[in-house]
């Protein structure tokens, strides 16, 4: 059996108690559901002195869909993304990147913000303590040295949430708290590209809602490819929100999960505007998001396939978008 | 006496009698009993994959407030293994360790918290070693040694031919030959392992619970190690929470858990993480596997040439067997003229592998029949055709001695053929795709037991008192299967009387007579047997009661299941707690027995060497057909569909039957689909349950089970094993529907995206 390390638990009532016990804890560490935080912590990676239990505080849990778009508080659970009839009409790729993360019993308890800052992973990483002592640790906990890529400086964990892609091609933005007070980011500006700072949350600070715009005529899918239906984290995801007017792309927006240490939106597809989905525009988006990814022996299936099969995805999804487009379909 | 009414008993669905107990969370396994004040141990491993102990310095472990026991390999110098001829493994490491994970020191404390301080201050002076972590690197010219005593690392060579082979290749129409890889598997049993060792230090007594399929080989072991008499011990196997043969040895941390509580002089709980149940392995080896196959254009078989490589691990188990298994059945199945086999047990830096489902031969029966599925295609064959081409004609010998009375194969494989709409369908599907076959076969335990006891193969007890309840007493393991139903079952068919009479105490070594354990599919076969011996001698004695108090003789007797009376009379004669009374009168407490032992002519011919395995009362057959498409852009393969047919003698419990049968065909569509051990530099990176990818409900596709009965003449009413057999088919006619779908040949396994996805990449090349 595997014990779980002592911490104090507190369970917030208000946003300002939550912030106020962190900053009084330092190294404290916010909880939603646990389905990521509690099996780190039980494996030993990081001893907090406290938790935050955020799943009580009023409001937290709101999930509110109107003209101005979508706002989902922190503690919404991904079973309820995955189910509300409002987000599976006007954002279905939310709906069904929420429905693609692990098994159904982890969805009932896992948080919105939970899944956004999930801990990136590495095969080197997500094992026993005795396993890491045993291996010399490594950059990303307690060591001195990278065991994917030899003399690196740099984490390589990957980050493998299947949320964030969904939102980010949605243009969704993330409210958070701190004791400096509320700011207000573009959801890909939570992130940097690195295996131990992969989220750019100052001390203390806590995400505590996703506002996500109007779908403004774009369609968007997500598609999560893993070795089995559930439990897998993705081996790669990729989302795609694409708008079609009659015969041509007038948008196109694509971000990667699964491929490197932070969930990445694809560049270099503005070109692509104007323009109708051929041949031509795949092997554009397919290039685009081949260069999205920084996949390295992080997993135990090969960087090769990840790439690839991000690319040959990404291409069949806006491909199947473009289409619902003409048919009327959503995706 | 005749039984005139009795109520259905084999061959009726029944759910399984402990069944209760499992669905409303009463059950209770090793983890879960009561043990107040009990201590808790825990284990150090390894750190590295090979090398000398210089020295291991527990003092200031000892010196942790809360410590109360702490064993190294000093406090145990007798090693074990499950094989008499093969022990050479200690519960903890002494001179050297063989492998990252394994167990150097122990420590049992007041509680975990302490007990894993304790293990940060133990110093370990390791003198690392080269290690070998591959069959080829570990058996090449320099390889340093495992152990001393077995060069080149190969810890058992086998060759043995039968016909001739040169002959038959020339013979044939098409000769192939293919290399197939075939990973490493864990069985994933969902009980992490755990042991509670209770030591009475008053009375010298050890009382272990397990995690066990084999409770008298863990006594056995337990007494050995620790150098006790066997009277002192009493083991008892708790509910299990499955074994696949992960535990049909008694394994190393049983052995720890006893010395702990020895040592400690009270009780100690060990309960093993998941990752420790990985290290503890005794999965399936990786093999690498040669075979040449010589066939006629007709698709008749000419010649068959096989070797197999196992990376075994660190230490034998059951290796031996495993590749003795490997060659015997490709004896069995079908009938070849000529059939050579070369195998190579190799010792390697990794964990030690063992028993698992379909031992030994799985992965051979895969390649051979993704092979003879290539060969027919190459000759315009279809597979069914081929396999008719084949067939044995039984009752027959095998030229390994295997004696097939009964072979239910024909009919399973007109069964799935015309379940899976084969003709109509095959090649008219969407492309992408695609229907593949294949058959394998399974013995109904192994007819030799691996102690020479002279003791027969099963014994059961039945015990009838002034209550009018019959408890069945026996040794056989239930570990989910349905052992104790069964003998329930047997013992009801022969009684008749009502199933409420019908209680069963099992596995505990002061209670139940011994029994070797759950393993090699033994169990119905050799137990029901017992089981029917022991009902009937029982069924004599109430009827000769009942002809007592009836004044007739006992053959005029006719029972009604719950009551007794003189045949062709009206009167309501007596009930069943009547006659037991009468059957008491002077005796008192009725207790008889049942025995089975395998006569010698099925345990395998002593002129033919390595022929004790593989031999068998009776072989199980399947046949079965895998519906798969293969995604173009992830080329994931999903399993649509599986028809499964299997010839299980007679079902005893159909629903049994079927969830068995299901079950051995989804744990073969895991190797075949995503289950593999991953060891790097003997790093286990796939040690839990997300990276070690068992497949979940999600894939799961409908299994639809065809059960066939050919009425085995020695099986207890006629059956066979049930739940090992339609593994290995599984594999290969999964491989086969893969070409079918898209038009490569897999030959390493299991055939996960990337896997599948380099194979069209080559075929795209190639064309």
């Amino acid at each position: 059996m595997t014990l779980m390390p002592s911490f104090r638990l507190h369970r917030s009532a208000s946003v300002a108690d939550a912030l106020a016990v962190l900053a009084a804890a330092p190294g404290g560490r916010p909880l939603g559901g646990g389905t990521d935080l509690l099996p780190n912590l039980r494996r030993g990676m990081g001893e907090p002195p406290a938790l935050v239990d955020l799943t009580a505080v009023a409001g937290l849990d709101r999930l509110e869909a109107g003209d101005d778009g979508l706002r989902l508080g922190a503690t919404v659970s991904l079973a309820r993304i995955a189910e509300d009839p409002r987000v599976r009409d006007g954002w279905p790729a939310l709906a069904q990147a929420a429905a693609s993360v692990a098994g159904p019993t982890h969805r009932v308890a896992a948080t919105l913000a939970g899944n956004l800052c999930q801990e990136t992973r590495c095969v080197f990483v997500n094992q026993s303590d005795w396993w890491r002592a045993a291996n010399g640790y490594c950059l990303k906990l307690n060591g001195e040295v990278c065991h994917v890529v030899k003399k690196s400086e740099r984490c390589y964990a990957v980050y493998a949430g299947d949320v964030a892609p969904a939102l980010m091609v949605l243009g969704a933005e993330v409210e958070v708290q701190g004791a400096g007070g509320a700011r207000l980011l573009p959801l890909a500006d939570l992130y940097r590209e690195e295996g131990r700072t992969h989220l750019t949350l100052r001390p203390g600070e806590i995400v505590t809602a996703i506002r996500v715009p109007p779908p403004a005529g774009f369609v968007a899918g997500y598609a999560k490819v893993r070795i089995r239906d559930a439990v897998d984290f993705p081996l790669a995801g990729v989302a795609v929100a694409l708008r079609r007017e009659g015969g041509r792309l007038t948008g196109l927006r694509a971000a990667v999960t699964g491929v490197a240490s932070a969930p990445v939106a694809v560049a270099g597809l503005d070109g692509l505007k104007g323009q109708p989905w051929s041949e031509t525009a795949a092997t554009v988006l397919a290039e685009a998001v081949r260069k999205a990814c920084n996949a390295v022996k992080t997993t135990l299936v090969t960087p090769k396939y990840r790439r690839r099969v991000a690319a040959a995805s990404a291409v069949r999804l806006a491909g199947a978008l473009w289409d619902s487009c003409a048919t009327g379909q959503p995706s | 006496m005749t039984t005139l009414v009795k109520p259905p008993r084999i061959g009726t669905p029944t759910p399984l009698v402990d069944g209760f107990e499992k669905v409303t969370g009463r059950a209770k396994y090793t983890a879960d009993l009561p043990a107040p004040g009990a201590l808790a141990g825990r284990i150090l491993r390894s750190p590295i994959p090979h090398g000398i102990i210089r020295g291991i310095d527990t003092a200031e472990a000892e010196r942790l407030p809360g410590v109360v026991a702490v064993v190294t390999g000093a406090d145990c110098a007798v090693p074990f293994g499950v094989l008499p001829i093969a022990q050479n493994e200690y519960p903890l490491a002494r001179d050297k360790v063989r492998y990252r994970g394994e167990p150097v020191v122990a420590v049992a404390a007041v509680d975990e918290e302490t007990a894993a301080r304790a293990l940060k201050l133990i110093r370990l002076d390791l003198e690392p070693l080269p290690a070998c972590f591959e069959s080829a690197k570990a058996r090449a010219p320099g390889a340093v040694l495992l152990h001393d005593n077995k060069p080149g690392n190969v810890e058992r060579e086998v060759h043995n031919e039968f016909g001739d082979v040169a002959s038959g290749f020339a013979a044939a129409a098409l000769v192939r030959e293919r290399r197939f890889t075939f990973a490493e598997v864990n069985h994933a049993h969902l009980e992490p392992n755990a042991t509670l060792a209770e030591y009475d230090p008053g009375r010298g007594w050890l009382t272990l619970h397990s995690t066990t399929q084999v409770p008298y080989y863990v006594h056995l072991i337990v007494a050995q190690c620790l150098e006790m008499d066997t009277a002192r011990i009493r083991v008892v196997k708790p509910f299990l929470g499955g074994g696949f043969g992960a535990r049909t040895e008694a394994l190393g941390f049983e052995v720890i858990a006893a010395l702990l509580a020895r040592k400690a002089g009270g009780t100690v709980r060990l309960l093993l993480s998941r990752e420790e149940t990985f290290l503890t392995h005794r999965g399936r080896p990786q093999a690498e596997i040669t075979l040449k196959l010589g066939m006629t254009r007709a698709g008749r078989l000419t010649a068959c040439a096989a070797e197999c490589t196992q990376r075994g691990g660190a230490y034998a188990g059951y290796g031996i067997i495993t590749i003795l298994y490997a060659g015997a059945l490709l004896h069995g199945l079908y009938d070849i003229p000529a059939v050579k086999y070369d195998g190579w047990r190799v010792y390697t830096n990794l964990p030690p592998c063992g028993a698992m489902r379909g031992h030994g031969t799985v992965d051979m029966r895969a390649a051979f029949e993704a092979l003879l599925d290539e060969m027919a295609g190459e000759l315009g064959l279809d597979p069914f055709a081929v396999r008719r081409a084949n067939l044995l004609d039984a009752p027959t010998t095998t030229a390994m001695a295997q004696k097939v009375l009964s072979y239910g194969l024909p009919a399973c494989l007109d069964h799935v053929e015309a379940a899976s709409g084969w003709k109509e369908r095959r090649g008219r599907l969407p492309p992408g795709r695609g229907l593949g076959m294949a058959c394998s076969h399974f013995v109904s335990g192994t007819s030799t037991p691996k102690h020479w006891t002279g003791e027969p193969h099963a014994v059961i007890n039945l015990k009838l008192d002034f209550d009018g309840g019959v408890t069945i007493l026996t040794g056989a393991s239930d570990i989910g299967q349905g052992s104790s139903t069964i003998v329930t079952q047997v013992v009801g068919e022969v009684l008749g009387c009502d199933w409420s009479r019908l209680r069963v105490v099992s596995t505990d070594s002061a209670l139940t007579p011994k029994d070797n354990g759950s393993y090699s599919s033994r169990v119905t076969f050799m137990v029901g047997n017992a089981a029917i011996q022991a009902a009937e001698e029982l069924k004599a004695i109430l009827a000769a009661a009942a002809a007592r108090r009836l004044g007739v003789r006992p053959e005029e007797v006719e029972c009604l299941g719950e009551s007794f009376r003189a045949a062709g009379g009206h009167d309501p004669g007596l009930s069943f707690s009547e006659v037991v009374k009468e059957a008491l009168i002077d005796t008192g407490t009725i207790t008889v027995k049942g025995t089975f032992t395998c006569p010698k002519e099925f345990q395998g011919d002593k002129a033919i060497r390595g022929s004790a395995i593989g031999a068998s009362m009776g072989f199980s057959y399947a046949a079965q057909v895998v519906e798969c498409s293969v995604d173009p852009v992830t080329a994931k393969v999903s399993v649509h569909k599986v028809w499964v047919a299997s010839d299980v003698g007679r079902a005893l419990n159909p629903l049994a039957v079927e969830g068995q049968t299901q079950g051995a065909v989804w744990m073969g569509l895991g190797q075949a689909l995503s289950e593999e051990t991953r060891w790097d530099e003997g790093r286990g990176l796939a040690v839990n349950l997300l990276d070690y990818r068992v497949p979940t409900m999600a894939e799961s596709p409908d299994i639809e089970v065809h059960i066939v009965e050919s009425i085995d003449p020695n099986g207890p009413f006629g059956a066979k094993e049930a739940s090992e057999g339609p593994l290995a088919g599984c594999i290969g006619a999964l491989m086969n529907a893969v070409h079918d779908a898209v038009g490569v040949r897999a030959h390493a396994v299991p055939l996960t995206p990337d896997r599948v996805a380099d194979l069209l990449d080559a075929k795209e090349t190639e064309s």
